[in-house]
């Protein structure tokens, strides 16, 4: 079975959707339920659980919660996530360490919870969702960009010390995907969605964005038989941006 | 089911044997039509014999494909041979030019030749394999992690130029696989080595051959990607 935090919609809504599709009993968490979680785990005949996995009683306590009615969390998608835009020199430490919480922390506690069961069975993939700009930065973002490499950080400790016990840990590292996130970038920027739209695709050197799908698509082969031996990695299925080009 | 002679196309070199011949399994379980180039004759739907380091050789083979296909849609460029034990100073002007002729010179010589046929119809995919070598370096092999490395930096180049199409180009890097390219007594197959794994074991080739197909099927969103399955030689 598998848990997905964060997925009343974007990448986590599509990554529960995929993996019921792909045969696993699915839990979705999110820090709320305001009925989108509840459609959704009736739509995959999974559960809901939502919990603020920053909470360092409630997010393990989700883990257990899942155990009790699904069994032992076999595969964790670890994908919520707390942003917050600003200039570095006037980012509050609040707005600070409530990503580094939410990111890395509430993780932190969530991934020790689910351990103890993977162990038991010698086998469990955690498939960790960091962001492009924990690879390369981003303006504005450091503390986004801090915690999702603090989180790559994690998944390649991960991989060295579960490995022996045949759990897989990996990351995936998207930059620029079609989901609701867009509506508020383009809110922010003061332009349509549309425009917002191309203003990224302009960045990307395939000229495409990922769709919600894309990143899900690669939760499936990090959690499926076929990547047995990838272990501690960082996939980055980002249209190539990694680089300014000419 | 797709209708008989719709099916997408895979091109493999080194199709006879090790990683080659795995990926050729996998497509062709999955439904693929294939075609092997090798040295030695392989099991695939069209096999044909080339030294990949022969452009023109290459060329024709290529050409035999689509002709008989009428498309192509994956080029699996895993050609290649293995050569360990050797310190840097002992390596041979021969040895050097060799391996890079056939790992790099092959690969290119693949691309250059699939690459038409793709661009004809605006899609398709090139994954090269690599090796976890020339992500991390290695000691007496420096000639075939030269070259695996220059591989890389192949792929990453012609990803970007191909990026507005929707060709994409990535590279597999494999950790140690468990294939004839390894002697008996090479030092990747040492209890000693393999205890340093996290894994603790080989990788197999049809686990290189899984990521292949990954990149193949789902993979649009990737542009000069190294995947590595490699056990966790390298982190």
């Amino acid at each position: 079975m598998a848990l997905v935090t964060g997925a009343a919609q974007g990448v986590g809504h599509e990554t529960a959707l995929r993996l019921a599709a792909d045969g696993f009993a699915v839990a979705v968490n999110d820090i709320t339920d305001d009925g989108r979680l509840t459609q959704l785990a009736e739509r995959i005949d999974g559960i809901a659980v939502p919990a603020d996995i920053s909470d360092p009683v409630a997010g393990p306590a989700v883990v257990e919660t899942v155990a009790s009615r699904l069994g032992p969390v076999q595969v964790l998608v670890a994908n919520a996530a707390a942003m917050a835009m600003s200039p570095f020199l006037e980012a509050k430490p609040e707005q600070w360490w409530h990503q580094i919480d939410v990111n890395l922390s509430g993780h932190f506690r969530v991934i020790q919870a689910v351990i103890s069961g993977m162990r038991a069975k010698r086998q469990g993939r955690i498939v960790i969702i960091t962001s492009g700009w924990g690879v390369i930065g981003h303006p504005n973002a450091t503390a986004y960009a801090a915690s999702k490499a603090g989180l790559i950080a994690l998944t390649k400790g991960l991989g060295r010390e579960l490995g022996p016990d045949g759990i897989l840990t990996n990351a995936i590292a998207p930059s620029f995907i079609d989901t609701e996130q867009l509506r508020v970038d383009a809110d922010d920027a003061g332009i349509t969605l549309d425009e917002m739209r191309q203003r990224y695709r302009e960045l990307i050197p395939v000229r495409q964005l990922a769709s919600a799908g894309d990143i899900a698509a690669a939760v499936a082969f990090l959690a499926g038989p076929g990547s047995s031996a990838v272990i501690g990695q960082v996939l980055q299925p980002n249209g190539g941006v990694t680089r300014t080009s000419a | 089911m797709t209708p008989a002679g719709t099916e997408p196309v895979a091109v493999i070199t080194g199709a006879a044997s090790g990683i080659g011949r795995a990926c050729a399994d996998v497509m062709r379980r999955a439904g693929w039509r294939t075609a092997g180039i090798d040295l030695n004759a392989s099991d695939t739907g069209l096999s044909l014999r080339a030294d990949v380091s022969d452009r023109a050789a290459v060329a024709a083979v290529v050409d035999q494909v689509a002709e008989r296909f009428g498309r192509i849609d994956l080029l699996v460029s895993a050609a290649g041979y293995y050569e360990e034990g050797i310190d840097v100073a002992d390596i041979t002007l021969a040895q050097w030019d060799r391996m890079l002729s056939v790992i790099l010179g092959g690969t290119v010589n693949c691309c250059a030749a699939v690459l038409p046929h793709m661009l004809s119809r605006g899609e398709g995919t090139i994954v090269a394999i690599s090796s976890e070598l020339a992500l991390a370096g290695s000691a007496t092999d420096l000639h075939y992690v030269a070259a695996k490395g220059a591989v890389l930096g192949l792929v990453k180049s012609l990803a970007m130029e191909v990026a507005e199409t929707s060709i994409r180009v990535n590279a597999v890097a494999p950790g140690p696989t468990d294939t004839p390219l390894l002697a008996p007594d090479s030092l990747w197959r040492k209890p000693d080595y393999l205890a340093t794994l996290p894994l603790g074991r080989l990788v197999r080739p049809d686990e290189i051959a899984h990521a292949v197909y990954y990149l193949a099927t789902e993979g649009s969103m990737y542009c000069g990607e190294v995947l590595s399955p490699n056990a966790g030689a390298v982190i």
